[in-house]
């Protein structure tokens, strides 16, 4: 009986155990194969700081993917807002009106993913293709105009590159999210759209309102990430926040998070894929692999861990 | 008695730690209608889809033909002469007719990797004769048509010339009159040809009609066998229920009284509405009221439905809850209203998800304050549904498609119940559901009629909405044909008169 338990708890927690040993694993595999660089202090500190852009994004983009959605656009969203946020405190000297025009921005982005895609009967997928494809033109022609290769930020940045801050932000966003996922309406209702749309507009809830909700939090933490990113590397150029949507994806499945979202989505998902996708990263240059073996890893990886979570429809018929 | 087709001995099946089969014995026979009742979730659509190759069986041991049979595949099992209609939709969308019907035989069709369509949909065109669907083409895009033909083509797919078993599972509630008549045409054909047939189905009518032998289950159990005299026995329906439920459940299905009053206070009022498929529509439901709405599935009552719940467009008139009107699915909820869809799995209820979360999804905003939603609550709120409706589960957490038809449908009145509606628009309640769950479901609906609710019930049924509601409306091609106040002397055949 105890056996049959211990399976039944197996089989129900499977996702969870799963993507915990993969950071277990993660760590471990790394920490051997580095000699143990993985844990020495400058190292830690790379690893917080690329953590630190993952997770505040991951986070924001769980409510998406929880829906079933995704959003392809937000590498270009985090470059141009990259790139903006350095020219606007360049030219005015403030940090956090730079930071306000981005917000504004990526909150306009989530209304069209959210409200213009319903409005129009589009898949939000639609839109973010086209906000991919906008978002890509403008930061090279940006880049362009300004005959630069990257533009490098003047005011004093030091506070926000602190390793102390960037923890600080993780925590905090991390305790937002949570907090608005499980115990607030919009992550239940996110995972219920995931899960059976329809019935979930029959139970009397105006599903366009969330989506809503849903995309304006990601654009929130969108925001938040590419003004991370740029704190942390002072810079940025043509070929900023290139990546980002897929690295998201892999992450966010490598937490044990169901591409199709549903009543399966997890917020803890966003934070052990953040960390389990840059320890992968981190960890592989470490080792020594060549940068572009690490792609080629990564992709295999990504295609392993989908055979191992995309299991069919529950074997349980009607009777 | 024929020769043995299909024997199944010491069949079990276990799904987890659920047990669905316990050491079944069934035989088979040419010529024979072989009917399995019992009560959802009793086990007889897994021992069919066991044997028509869904799923594998946990132990035991099936012959076919003599053979030992072990089909790894819907197709192998069809291809050697078992075939099932399953009881939901199983078409393929945004295909022609013609398309679905030979799906997974394109091979035979196509030369140098191209499909001949011309000839698949002649062929088609064949099938549909040979069955008397006299409406559908074989070039016609499956999307053109509703449930009910849909389910027609399944028919015309599932039953081939190599069919020896076909497997009808709970297929006639989903068809139209005529569609049920095709089906029986099936049915008898196969039957002179010496094929055997198994005929799973919750109405008794039919099934005493129909079958010559009949196997009842419960709780995934053999519990017994009726011949064929003892079909035609007057007590038959007794037996049979006696042995699905456990307990004598009686004659006493709907409502005993016959008194239609209820409170003068008008909750909900159709004022001359029009829209798709309805034209000028009117009704008051008072307080406290039962308004059944009959008809054929086409007739325009389930887009009256819809329009209650502000989930199709109204053209002309009004429709007011309370006096005002019912602007959106979010505004009607807010107003009291709530309604239970036909489609149950695709619309009433979230499968992929827990009771509890589809128990408490209308009442979100009320669970919350300033913002914070109370797990707390919401385990409560739906701890004390599941109480009120005996709903068969383990707890909360379980998955509402872990759960048998009865108590989906349990979980879809719970979450008005629970979130105290007082107008509830239930479309085809009992669709799918057994005799057990029906009783409970009308007692539930008495209960809910002396708590004040008021209650539109539409229904493709006649008994029912003739065996519970105050007042009964029949609807044919969008309109309004005919109006009956509950009394004892209704019976089908008034009501059927003014639907046809």
């Amino acid at each position: 009986m105890l056996k049959k338990f211990n399976k039944e708890w197996a089989s129900s927690h499977a996702s969870d155990l799963l993507s915990y040993g993969g950071l277990v694993l993660c760590i471990i595999v790394f920490a051997i194969l580095s000699g143990g660089n993985l844990f020495s202090p400058y190292n830690l500190r790379i690893l917080i700081q690329a953590v630190c852009v993952y997770a505040v994004l991951s986070l924001g983009a769980m409510f998406v993917y929880s829906m079933g959605y995704m959003d392809i656009s937000v590498s270009a969203q985090v470059g141009v807002y990259s790139i903006l946020c350095i020219l606007i405190a360049n030219s005015t000297g403030s940090i956090l009106l730079a930071f306000l025009v981005i917000l504004a921005l990526a909150l306009v982005c989530g209304f069209i993913n959210g409200y213009v895609a319903v409005m129009l009967g589009l898949p939000s997928i639609v839109t973010s293709i086209f906000l991919m494809s906008i978002f890509g033109g403008v930061q090279a022609l940006i880049m362009e105009k300004l005959a630069l290769n990257s533009v490098s930020i003047n005011v004093d940045i030091s506070f926000f590159k602190n390793t102390g801050f960037m923890v600080a932000m993780i925590i905090v966003v991390a305790i937002i999210a949570i907090y608005l996922y499980k115990y607030t309406p919009l992550g239940e209702i996110t995972k219920s759209i995931g899960a059976n749309e329809r019935a979930t507009e029959y139970s009397g809830i105006s599903t366009t309102k969330w989506k809503v909700l849903a995309y304006a939090f990601f654009g929130v933490t969108v925001a938040l990430g590419a003004f991370l990113l740029t704190a942390r590397t002072g810079a940025a150029g043509k070929g900023t926040g290139m990546g980002y949507a897929m690295d998201i994806m892999v992450a966010l499945l490598l937490g044990g998070m169901p591409l199709s979202g549903g009543m399966k989505s997890k917020i803890s998902s966003a934070l052990i894929g953040s960390f389990t996708y840059v320890i992968l990263s981190n960890g592989l240059i470490l080792s020594g692999v060549d940068t572009k073996m690490v792609y080629i890893i990564k992709a295999i990886v990504f295609i392993a861990v989908i055979l191992i979570t995309c299991r069919k429809k529950d074997g349980v018929l009607p009777r | 008695m024929g020769e043995v087709l299909l024997e199944v001995k010491g069949m079990c099946k276990n799904y987890g730690i659920i047990t669905a089969l316990k050491n079944v014995d069934l035989k088979i026979c040419r010529g024979e209608v072989h009917g399995l009742v019992g009560e959802n979730g009793s086990g007889k659509s897994t021992i069919t889809s066991i044997a028509a190759g869904m799923q594998p069986k946990t132990s035991g041991e099936m012959f076919f033909k003599g053979q030992p049979w072990n089909p790894s595949s819907m197709i192998e099992a069809q291809h050697n002469g078992i075939s099932m209609i399953l009881q939901e939709a199983n078409t393929i969308g945004g295909c022609t007719v013609a398309e679905n019907i030979f799906a997974g035989k394109e091979d035979e069709y196509s030369r140098f990797g191209i499909v001949d369509k011309k000839r698949m949909n002649r062929d088609a065109d064949v099938v549909l004769d040979k069955f008397g669907i006299k409406h559908m083409r074989g070039k016609d895009p499956i999307d053109k048509f509703g449930f009910e033909d849909r389910k027609l083509v399944e028919i015309a797919r599932a039953v081939t010339d190599e069919t020896e078993i076909l497997v009808v599972d709970e297929t006639t509630t989903a068809l139209s009159l005529e569609g049920r008549e095709i089906l029986y045409k099936i049915v008898d054909d196969l039957v002179a040809k010496d094929k055997a047939v198994i005929f799973i189905s919750h109405d008794m009518d039919e099934i005493l009609e129909k079958c010559t032998i009949l196997t009842v289950l419960r709780d995934g159990e053999i519990r017994g066998c009726i011949t064929s005299q003892e079909i035609k026995d007057a007590n038959a329906v007794g037996t049979i229920r006696q042995l699905m439920v456990g307990r004598d459940i009686g004659d006493k299905m709907y409502r005993s009284d016959f008194d239609p009053s209820c409170d003068k206070e008008v909750v909900l009022e159709f004022k001359n509405v029009s829209g798709p498929n309805v034209i000028d529509f009117s009704l008051e439901l008072h307080k406290g009221e039962i308004v059944g709405l009959g008809g054929l599935s086409g007739c325009g009552m389930h887009e009256v439905g819809r329009m209650a719940f502000g989930m199709e467009e109204v053209d002309k008139g009004h429709v007011k809850a309370h006096g005002l009107e019912v602007l959106s699915a979010k505004d009607a909820v807010a107003k009291k209203i709530g309604y239970i869809s036909k489609n149950r799995d695709t619309e009433a209820v979230i499968l992929q998800g827990p009771i509890e979360d589809n128990i408490v999804l209308p009442s979100l905003g009320d669970l919350t304050t300033a913002s914070f939603l109370s797990p707390k609550k919401k385990k409560n709120m739906s701890d004390e549904q599941i109480k009120l409706l005996e709903i068969k589960c383990q707890n909360g957490k379980q998955w509402v498609s872990t759960l048998s038809g009865g108590n989906k449908q349990k979980v879809s009145f719970a979450k008005w119940i629970a979130k105290g509606s007082e107008i509830i628009i239930m479309d085809c309640p009992t669709r799918g559901v057994d005799i057990g769950v029906k009783q409970a479901m009308y007692e539930l609906i008495m209960q809910m009629k002396k708590d004040g609710k008021a209650i539109l019930m539409i229904s493709e049924e006649m008994a029912e909405i003739i065996g519970m509601a105050d007042r009964l409306i029949v609807m044919k091609d969008s309109k309004i044909a005919k109006e009956f106040t509950r009394n004892k002397d209704l019976s089908e055949t008034d009501v059927i008169e003014y639907m046809i």
